[in-house]
């Protein structure tokens, strides 16, 4: 993999002039941070902000003064975003960055729930955030699977449909929630199957192909949902569970151990696929396969691998992974099926993969940030008294995010060169 | 490469030939009668979605539940249905019922009155129905309204005095005023509940004096509506309202799990459009749809008023409280008759601002 050296870029002024990356940054940190130290200035000295692991602990609440955290947190960034702009000192960029913003949006959190009767559930926001960037998290694997061999996914979404439906469907009519998430799985591969079957062997443009692949199993759901499962919904279409399981010791860990050791089979699952992926990838011969049939096809075929029969493949198994994404809306979340119930997620799954470089640590990454976006939204909506901020503004809060950590953090990204063209031989 | 491309030209044309295949079915059930009866039919009453579906399992399904009431009322009425997938289908819709000849098309959903002022301008002689909407403008346009704030306001109070944590919440799927009215009429239930009783029971998730709250942005995430439950559940309330369509779902889907957490449904009674729920429901705060609907086209049909003006209320049984659970205390089930007693009489005045008037 090819990367950017995001520090040196960032601190070159004889290509950028005065106003490199670094100093653009250091001024949009500093001047968040002086808006984060006035905000801190109008808040009540007495103001308290309590916080209570409630899963874990639920008996210990702590409340600290607010107001001069706040005015500190304000204070660091303002401090860090200086040091960037005047290029003086060398920090580790990407660090530096995240250190601030983690300060800001800290803050931020800290105000809003500064008020008496709120209180920061943090097992629950955790969890939540987990939860929420799941199916993200599937998401963006199968796109790096399909688009490190060279095949664009547009599809994720309709994958995540077909997988839920069947998952569904299967699940209750055998009445096993691992029959369905098996299900689930198939479906999944079916969609990728026609994707890399009209792509590979029918070279049809990708991108177009995915949205019409997304339409078409939109459509099918709807049709079969409405004429398989709708007039007999508790033969065809319950909410199938899969136990929650928990981890002696690790799941009573405060703030993390909900989150990572108390959870359903999904999220195990989708831990362990991160890490095999990413070791497959960039430890094994499969993986520097892909990665060159991804980069240089031709290079690949010359020295005899099958390109687009490895593409195939890929793409294969990118659709079991999607499916199981899928399965999670419905078997995971213990819901029962309804039409587009994905909502867009398989897009913002496709956002997140970019985000995250095609990288599955990445695109964990991207998932969990895009994940704490949502939640700390619903939360803010929930607390007694309401948030002081409007719902509207909330609503923006994740695409807010994600926009700051992709111009801050992320910087320029560069697809793997042969994503989207077709191989054909000369 | 000339047959890669016919190929590849062949593979787009089959896969746009079935995906239109595959979309055209997906409007199914065109029809809810096909067969059976040999009455001639004499009247085509044609009914759009809104987003939701025909089975969002409140709404939109109420309003169908509603056409297919008219059929069996009068079997010379036939009934047909469009969904609309997004915004942009509304017009379309629309358009292609009057082309198939309808006679009265229902819109359903207040979001569609701007698509319906435009469409019913142009076609001045074509019967229109809107349900959640009053366009006085439009003299070929039935409105159907409901005053969902005063059967809202009973469930508030249910729920104040049903709460055993002392904190209830709401959450709706748009900030929108068919939406906000059940969040108005609840937490007004509420602060009654409070003030009669001098009790101190909070709502969590609206604020009737700021207009703001906690919305899902989505009718059909029912992810996303148990991630909200596990939120309000997370700062101590054990009576959830959701007042968005599909998105509620996830709220009895948390409460199963606890056998301290109940939850309110809307517009169709809960134990009949999310039946394996049931015992999760305190009671709904229903929204007579489907038969405004119904006497809408049985109306239309006898030639009645192009324009008229329907406002559901707890007097005329527009909006009511449906059954409670078996488990309420029959103190308080009195209790709430009085209230609704109150609130007709006019004793009880519900101050939202997003009530419909009766014209």
């Amino acid at each position: 993999m090819t990367t950017i050296d995001v520090a040196e870029s960032a601190e070159s002024t004889a290509l950028h002039g005065f106003w490199t990356r670094s100093r653009k940054v250091g001024t949009v940190l500093a001047v968040l941070g002086i808006a984060v130290f006035l905000i801190g200035l109008t808040m009540t000295a007495g103001a308290e902000a309590s916080v209570r692991f409630n899963l874990t602990l639920p008996e210990a609440a702590a409340a600290f003064p607010a107001k001069p955290v706040v005015l500190t947190l304000g204070a660091v960034a303002v401090l860090l975003g200086a040091l960037l702009l005047t290029g003086r000192v060398h920090l580790p960029f990407g660090l530096t960055v995240g250190v601030a913003v983690a300060a800001v949006v800290l803050a931020l959190l800290i105000w809003a729930i500064a008020r008496p009767g709120n209180t920061l559930q943090i097992d629950t926001v955790l969890k939540g955030t987990m939860l929420l960037a799941l199916p993200l998290i599937f998401g963006s694997l199968s796109g790096v699977l399909c688009e490190r061999s060279g095949i664009i996914n547009v599809g994720i979404e309709g994958q995540f449909l077909a997988g839920a439906f069947t998952g569904a469907l299967a699940g209750t009519v055998t009445g096993s929630p691992w029959v369905g998430i098996l299900a689930a799985t198939v479906a999944g591969a079916l969609v990728t199957f026609v994707l890399a079957a009209l792509a590979i062997r029918y070279v049809v443009d990708q991108v177009v192909l995915g949205v019409v692949l997304n339409l078409l199993v939109l459509g099918l759901t709807g049709f079969l949902f409405d004429r398989i499962m709708k007039d007999n919904e508790s033969a065809t279409n319950l909410a199938m569970r899969v136990p929650e399981w928990q981890i002696p010791i690790l799941s009573d860990i405060p703030a993390i151990g909900p989150a990572l050791f108390g959870q359903n089979v999904f999220v195990y699952l989708a831990l362990v696929l991160v890490a095999l992926v990413y070791v497959m990838l960039f430890h094994t011969r499969w993986g520097l396969r892909t990665r060159a049939v991804g980069e240089h096809p031709v290079a690949a075929d010359t020295v005899g691998i099958k390109v687009n029969s490895l593409r195939f493949r890929n793409v294969l198994i990118a659709g079991l992974v999607s499916g199981l994404g899928g399965a999670f809306l419905t078997i995971g979340e213990a819901l029962p099926f309804s039409e587009n119930m994905t909502d867009g997620k398989g897009f913002i799954a496709l956002a997140v993969l970019i985000v995250g470089r095609w990288n599955p640590i990445g695109g964990l990454l991207g998932a969990l940030l895009f994940g704490f976006a949502m939640q700390i939204e619903q939360f803010l909506s929930s607390v007694p008294g309401g948030s002081p901020v409007p719902s509207e503004f909330l609503a923006m809060l994740p695409y807010l995010v994600t926009i700051v950590a992709v111009a801050g953090l992320i910087g320029r990204v560069r697809a793997p060169a042969a994503d989207g063209k077709p191989y054909t031989k000369a | 490469m000339r047959t890669v491309r016919g190929k590849r030209m062949a593979a787009i044309g089959v896969t746009g030939a079935v995906a239109l295949f595959v979309a055209a079915c997906g409007e199914a059930p065109d029809s809810a009668n096909e067969g059976g009866d040999a009455v001639a039919k004499d009247f085509k009453a044609c009914m759009v979605t809104d987003t939701g579906g025909v089975e969002d399992r409140s709404f939109n399904a109420s309003a169908w539940q509603g056409m297919n009431a008219a059929v069996e009322a009068e079997p010379a009425v036939e009934v047909h249905v469009k969904e609309s997938g997004s915004e942009a289908d509304y017009e379309t819709n629309l358009t292609g019922f009057i082309n198939e000849g309808c006679d009265l098309i229902v819109a359903v959903g207040g979001l569609m009155g701007e698509a319906l002022t435009t469409v019913a301008a142009d076609y001045p002689d074509q019967r229109f129905a809107i349900v959640d909407a009053y366009l006085p403008d439009s003299p070929n346009v039935f409105s159907m309204e409901f005053n969902t704030a005063q059967s809202s306001f009973l469930a508030g109070y249910l729920a104040a005095g049903h709460s055993k944590t002392g904190k209830v919440a709401t959450y709706g799927g748009l900030k929108i005023p068919p939406v906000t009215i059940f969040m108005d009429g609840f937490a007004e239930g509420v602060a009654y509940y409070n003030e009669t009783k001098d009790a101190d029971v909070e709502v969590l998730g609206w604020n009737p004096e700021t207009q703001n709250g906690s919305f899902a942005d989505s009718f059909e995430d029912s992810g996303k509506g148990k991630s909200l439950t596990e939120n309000f559940v997370s700062q101590g309330a054990d009576i959830i309202f959701p007042v968005a369509g599909k998105t509620g779902m996830g709220t009895p889907t948390v409460t199963q799990g606890d056998d301290a957490l109940d939850s309110i449904w809307v517009d169709l009674d809960g134990c009949e459009s999310a039946a394996e729920y049931c015992e999760e429901f305190l009671t709904t705060s229903e929204k007579n749809i489907p038969d405004a609907v119904s006497e809408a086209i049985l109306a239309a049909r006898d030639g009645g008023p192009t324009d008229g003006h329907t406002v559901g209320t707890l007097e005329n049984g527009g909006v009511s409280l449906s059954t409670l659970r078996e488990d309420i205390d029959p103190e308080l089930a009195a209790e709430i008759e009085t209230v609704k007693e109150a609130i007709i009489s006019g004793d009880i005045e519900i101050k939202s601002e997003v009530q419909p008037v009766a014209s």
